[in-house]
């Protein structure tokens, strides 16, 4: 897929994570993600696509937070949604804002809510860890 | 030497005295904002800053002017400077105030988005309507204020920052005249809510 | 997700309550700027009064709720609480496939008390 950049997170194809990094939280990301082999992503039989949003999600945006899960699921895979950080899943200290979008959730299927402010990058290794067999297309 | 050189400009001489600077030497457009002065004075203060870059040392150069709250237009500097578009659509879109001869497109907001959300009167939709969990007194629960034990009815309620008391926007007596922006704008500061003042 | 053991912090990971030091006095839920912190509580008589002393009333908390999902671990809460019942724990509050499972509840905030 043109333009997102895929991370083959164990480097053999099982699992396919894209980072929709909008705020600090996708420091976190980037940090959780600092280590990965950078050989060229392919989706294995059976791998998994994982889509994390890691920011705040602004009205503005969230149409395009929805564009970039449907188009993951273009892989053939239906996408795990995950919601990284208080941003992501309630709108976090912003949810008052004229502007922002009170959780990802209001959007999308959310399969995973990371709570933390953010969550460190273990909190992130941790959920993929435990992500276990992929969902059917 | 004074941080900054600061010059209040009437709003009809305003795109004058911009012209006049950047021909002074104040060449460098660093950015144009716009603050609600409700109050202090039924106005929005328009706040231009620039800088001459060959003489570093010297202060920043602050020029403001004010444009009446219930008609805010002023002359877009645009012309003087293009950098200053993109601040005045967004103070255009923020405030409402209209930049004449500028670019009225909207730069950060929705087309569809209805409001001008940094007037200090504008609400903050989402806390007013959201109940806040600092309202209930030491010793109330969920359950009904009547009950014994529980703080007599009569205590003035706490309101959070952001939402104004209830008696002014939101549960406002309809006999009233409508609130005026500067009665919503104090009323939103938080805190014991007001005792009637009329 | 729940029940694997927490990941740890050196320091701010959650905030746990000390449930026997809290007064219901509010204040944490007043300053929390997320709006995060759910309190109920109510007033029931002091028991145990000395002879001839006036009849007096304390609060006793019922509910006291953290919203992890809103939560920005800023600590505001554990500042002011006049009576040190909130504290930091290196303990990390846990993913949750729901939003409601990331509202903390007082057994799970002051788990040992």
């Amino acid at each position: 897929m043109a333009g997102v950049r895929w991370l083959d997170w164990y480097d053999d194809g099982s699992l396919l994570v894209v980072d929709v990094g909008l705020a600090c939280c996708a420091l976190e990301f980037e940090a959780a993600a600092v280590a990965l082999p950078t050989s060229a992503p392919t989706l294995a039989r059976g791998g998994r696509v994982v889509v994390v949003v890691s920011g705040t999600v602004t009205d503005r945006l969230a149409p395009a937070v929805s564009a970039i899960v449907d188009a993951a699921a273009q892989l053939g895979v239906v996408p795990t949604v995950v919601s990284f950080g208080a941003c992501a899943s309630s709108g976090g200290p912003y949810w008052d804002s004229y502007s922002v979008t009170k959780g990802i959730d209001q959007l999308l299927d959310v399969d995973v809510f990371v709570p933390g402010c953010p969550p460190p990058p273990a909190a992130l290794q941790d959920v993929l860890d435990g992500l276990a067999k992929p969902k059917a297309a | 030497m004074a941080l900054v050189e600061q010059q209040r400009i009437s709003s009809e001489q305003w795109l004058g005295a911009v012209r006049r600077a950047r021909d002074d030497g104040f060449g460098y457009f660093d950015w144009l904002g716009c603050v609600d002065e409700i109050g202090r004075s039924a106005t929005f203060r328009i706040v231009l800053v620039l800088r001459d870059l060959d003489r570093p040392e010297a202060p920043p150069m602050v020029l403001t002017t004010e444009v009446a709250r219930d008609d805010p237009r002023l002359d877009s500097v645009g012309s003087v400077f293009a950098g200053a578009g993109w601040h005045e659509r967004e103070a255009a879109e923020l405030f409402g105030v209209e930049f004449v001869g500028g670019n009225p497109r909207r730069l950060l907001l929705s087309p569809d988005f209805s409001g001008t959300p940094l007037r200090k009167d504008e609400v903050l939709a989402a806390r007013a309507a959201t109940g806040w969990p600092g309202a209930k007194e030491p010793g109330e629960g969920d359950a009904p204020v009547s009950r014994p034990g529980a703080p007599a009815p009569s205590r003035r309620r706490m309101v959070p920052p952001g939402v104004p008391d209830p008696a002014v926007w939101g549960e406002r007596d309809p006999a009233l005249p409508p609130a005026d922006p500067a009665e919503v704008a104090e009323s939103a500061v938080g805190g014991r809510i007001r005792r009637n003042r009329r | 997700m729940t029940g694997e053991p927490q990941r740890r912090t050196p320091g701010h990971g959650s905030i746990v309550l000390i449930e026997s030091a809290c007064t219901s006095c509010m204040i944490c839920a007043r300053e929390c700027p997320s709006w995060c912190i759910t309190i109920d509580s109510h007033t029931e008589p002091v028991a145990d009064l000395p002879a001839g002393a006036r009849a007096r009333t304390e609060n006793v908390l019922d509910r006291f709720a953290i919203d992890w999902s809103l939560c920005m671990y800023c600590g505001i809460c554990v500042d002011e609480c006049p009576f040190d019942a909130l504290a930091w724990s290196p303990d990390l509050a846990s993913p949750a496939e729901t939003l409601a499972a990331l509202t903390a509840e007082k057994a799970d905030l002051a788990p040992d008390q």
